[in-house]
């Protein structure tokens, strides 16, 4: 039996029987969230205008110039770098483009990560596969992930033309020579950068396809 | 989120989006509770079964605990999960709602016992097609990319942590004690049950359920395959059930 004032509490104790009150609090939450989401993505958009028409400007010229998109990212970002790269590749309308994601292989990945370190995941493969005129874009919540930074360097050596998706307040990658194009998501929540960053990610796609549209227009 | 305005009010518990990320929230946690492990799959958008799956297992939050999650990345991940999820298991597939094989995952799930969650976008899947069916709004080409997938299960990833947080509704014990009013008890109830053919003989076939394996005559139905799904009644299979959507 619950001893004190726990009687008065009886969750406190894991007696709490009634779901009723904790949905309806879950479901409160998730509108709550739900509409930070909406507005981060609103504002983001909004203030990137001009970061993302010169963004998209570079990619549209390097795709149209033969060259191909390399993503990468760790964690949920490496499965936003995915998606990215599926959308570009396997459009839901216009030019398919060359794109794939360096986070996807394991054998690669554990054989970079085992025999060089996790810091040089990325930026190997950008050794082996990139060159002048191709495209580098790189995803980092915190903006500081170290192989994304370090990628970033490489694609830089190579001539590539990086773009780097960062959240909070952009981290090492807002401020790196080595990023040519950043967009932050200013936001402190991992779950909220990651859904703009795709809500970004999004409207590049957009708008390249429209200029590549428009150039062959 | 469109008509959130009940929740808001503090109203009736609904049938809005919210209440259904809630409903399904709970689930997940008390099955979590229970041993579950989750399962997701996503055949046209594999990146979003991994992405669910890492949300789970290394959460961003400091002093979430880790829960069991794998992605099943394979074009039909139906071979792979029916050799591996245990009754009580939790399935949760990313997709658009004419996607074969989650269909058939979805179709199977109540012979295996497993719980099962549908996020996606586009025209809904059919009613009772999933337990929990969490829909984003606009064509789901766009809503796979651009963000509003991606959010719904965030959300029903931080959801499920809050509710952990009541150990009286989740625990296993609790669980069972807080029953809602509206979730009709199956198991104890007159109704048929859902049964997967592992192999048949003469008039009988051994089966997968919810509870485990069995023998059922299967005189009633004739003949029936591996794979097959069966509705089982005191014993004997009643129906052979086609494939769902039907036409197909």
């Amino acid at each position: 039996m619950p001893e004190g004032t726990d009687f008065l509490y009886p969750f406190i104790e894991g007696g709490e029987r009634d779901a009723g009150p904790l949905l309806l609090d879950l479901a409160r939450s998730a509108v709550g969230k739900h509409g930070v989401s909406v507005a981060l993505r609103t504002a983001t958009l909004s203030a990137a205008g001009s970061t993302m028409d010169a963004t998209a400007g570079a990619m549209g010229a390097a795709f149209a110039a033969g060259g191909r998109l390399f993503s990468f990212g760790n964690g949920g970002s490496a499965t936003d770098a995915a998606s990215l790269a599926a959308l570009f590749s396997r459009p839901p309308s216009g030019r398919a483009l060359p794109a794939r994601s360096l986070a996807d292989d394991p054998a690669v990945l554990t054989a970079l990560a085992n025999d060089v370190g996790f810091d040089l995941v990325f930026s190997r493969q950008l050794i082996a596969h990139a060159s002048a005129g191709d495209i580098a874009v790189g995803l980092s919540t915190s903006g500081s992930s170290r192989n994304v930074l370090t990628a970033f360097a490489e694609a830089r050596r190579r001539g590539m033309v990086t773009v780097g998706l960062a959240g909070y307040d952009g981290g090492e990658m807002v401020t790196s020579a080595d990023v040519q194009h950043c967009l932050v998501v200013g936001s402190d929540s991992v779950h909220r950068i990651q859904e703009v960053q795709a809500a970004v990610a999004f409207a590049l796609w957009e708008a390249v396809q429209q200029r590549l549209e428009h150039d062959d227009g | 989120m469109a008509d959130a305005g009940a929740a808001e009010a503090g109203a009736t518990f609904g049938a809005g989006p919210e209440d259904d990320l809630a409903r399904a929230a709970l689930a997940l946690a008390r099955r979590f509770a229970a041993g579950a492990t989750l399962w997701c799959v996503a055949p046209g958008w594999p990146e979003h079964a991994r992405h669910v799956a890492v949300e789970f297992v290394h959460p961003v939050i400091m002093g979430t605990r880790a829960l069991p999650a794998v992605s099943v990345v394979d074009p039909d991940p139906v071979p792979a999960l029916r050799s591996t999820v245990r009754s009580g298991d939790l399935l949760l597939a990313v997709s658009t709602a004419d996607d074969r094989a989650v269909q058939s995952a979805m179709r199977r799930a109540g012979a295996w016992g497993v719980t099962t969650v549908w996020v996606g976008a586009g025209p809904r899947p059919q009613p009772g097609a999933a337990d929990h069916v969490l829909w984003a709004d606009g064509p789901a080409a766009v809503a796979a990319h651009d963000g509003s997938v991606v959010r719904i299960y965030h959300l029903l990833w931080e959801l499920t942590h809050v509710c952990f947080e009541h150990p009286g509704l989740v625990s296993p014990e609790g669980a069972q004690a807080a029953c809602e009013p509206d979730s009709g008890c199956v198991t104890c109830s007159d109704e048929g049950r859902l049964a997967e053919v592992l192999a048949s003989g003469a008039d009988t076939a051994e089966v997968r359920t919810a509870e485990g394996p069995a023998t059922v005559d299967t005189m009633a139905v004739g003949a029936v395959r591996p794979g097959d799904l069966l509705l089982v009644h005191g014993g004997a299979a009643i129906a052979v059930l086609e494939e769902a959507g039907d036409g197909a």
